[in-house]
């Protein structure tokens, strides 16, 4: 028990100046394995196979409640009849994310984790087969992998994408990439989404562009809001040139 | 509170690796815990010890965590600084604020003692 606050956490130090007393059949082994690796074998397996398959994979992070969903939306009502487009919904719970991009005619797939805060490789493995078998389902030029609203849990864990947006919406303040460097250190890409709200909250774009830069120089950053569509066309034409890319490879 | 999924994957890995050796108790883990890997050393523990204590084997284990240096470039001048976690504010030699991490960003089962 933890002596502070009596929480079932370790509160014994770990200097070893006392003795063990295990006997002389204990035994030592040297694993030097990493805990992501299983999940990181699982991600290359999954990149693979979208290779072959043609297709762009994006994992979308952010916290819930930035338009993620509702990007996806007018993604898709732009992009109809141009790109082939299949989503993965990850949530804790409900089908209501997947019904909407349903809604919007494209083959989707929802994972319910029950709880957990992450999407993993093994998951979308499984997430990608389950597309497959949706009615109607063609082969995708572009696979969204809609994560849960999280901006902790999914940077630890690649699902096999190419690339890995980050959204931080305008009511949500510009320190985000500074408080989540982890999440900015591993994306591609960084939207700042919702930037009709811009007049109403304090959220210095440059402010939060140039805190995202210090933790990766090597993101893209875009703004754009799916309500006006300002800014969209450049997000599009993101996609459009990663999709080429791909078909040309 | 992704630590509770990594702990539990880990107790996978020890079981397999204490029944390729023929023991049935592990007695130490020793862990790698890199400063930048996304993984909060608190929570890992405290996953630790919730699964331990539900299984035999794992029930005296003790946790030894180790925790590596990263090491910071600065994308102006190359200048490297060693740090054991918290990201330099910005170079020391050039004032740049952009400077590339490398190191300390992987979770590393390094040792199992058993018997």
């Amino acid at each position: 028990m933890c002596d502070s606050c009596g929480c079932p956490s370790p509160s014994h130090t770990h200097d070893h100046d006392h003795s063990h007393d295990h006997d002389h059949s204990s035994k030592t082994v040297d694993v030097h394995a990493s805990l992501f690796a299983a999940n990181d074998a699982m991600a290359k397996a999954n990149r693979d196979h979208f290779d072959e398959l043609g297709a762009v994979a994006l994992n979308l992070i952010s916290s819930p409640g930035s338009g993620k969903t509702t990007l996806l939306e007018h993604t898709i009502e732009a992009l109809k009849g141009e790109i082939k487009i299949g989503v993965i919904e990850g949530d804790p719970e409900t089908d209501r994310d997947a019904e909407r991009i349903r809604a919007k005619g494209v083959p989707v797939v929802q994972l319910t984790t029950g709880g957990a805060c992450h999407l993993d490789a093994a998951m979308t493995h499984k997430g990608f087969h389950l597309l497959e078998k949706e009615p109607g389902y063609e082969p995708v030029d572009l696979l969204f992998i809609e994560n849960v609203g999280n901006l902790v849990c999914p940077a630890s864990f690649d699902l096999g994408e190419h690339e890995r947006v980050v959204l931080v919406s305008v009511p949500e303040g510009p320190d985000k990439p500074a408080k989540y460097p982890r999440t900015f250190g591993t994306a591609h890409t960084f939207l700042i989404t919702k930037t009709d709200l811009l007049p109403y909250f304090d959220f210095p774009v440059e402010e939060a562009r140039g805190e995202a830069l210090k933790t990766n120089p090597n993101l893209k950053v875009m703004e754009l809001s799916s309500t006006t569509g300002d800014g969209f066309d450049a997000w599009l034409d993101y996609l459009r040139a990663m999709v080429k890319a791909k078909k040309a490879a | 509170m992704h630590e509770m999924s990594l702990v539990q994957g880990l107790f996978e890995q020890l079981k397999g690796l204490a029944a390729e050796n023929n023991s049935t108790k592990v007695l130490s883990v020793t862990m790698e815990i890199g400063p930048i890997c996304g993984v909060v050393v608190d929570s890992f523990q405290f996953g630790f010890e919730i699964l331990s204590s539900q299984e035999e084997m794992f029930k005296n284990t003790e946790l030894i965590i180790e925790i590596p240096e990263v090491t910071y470039t600065c994308t102006s001048c190359g200048h490297q600084e060693v740090s054991a976690g918290e990201r330099p504010d910005a170079c020391a030699k050039c004032d740049e604020f952009f400077l590339t991490p490398s190191g300390g960003d992987d979770l590393i089962l390094k040792r199992v003692e058993m018997e």
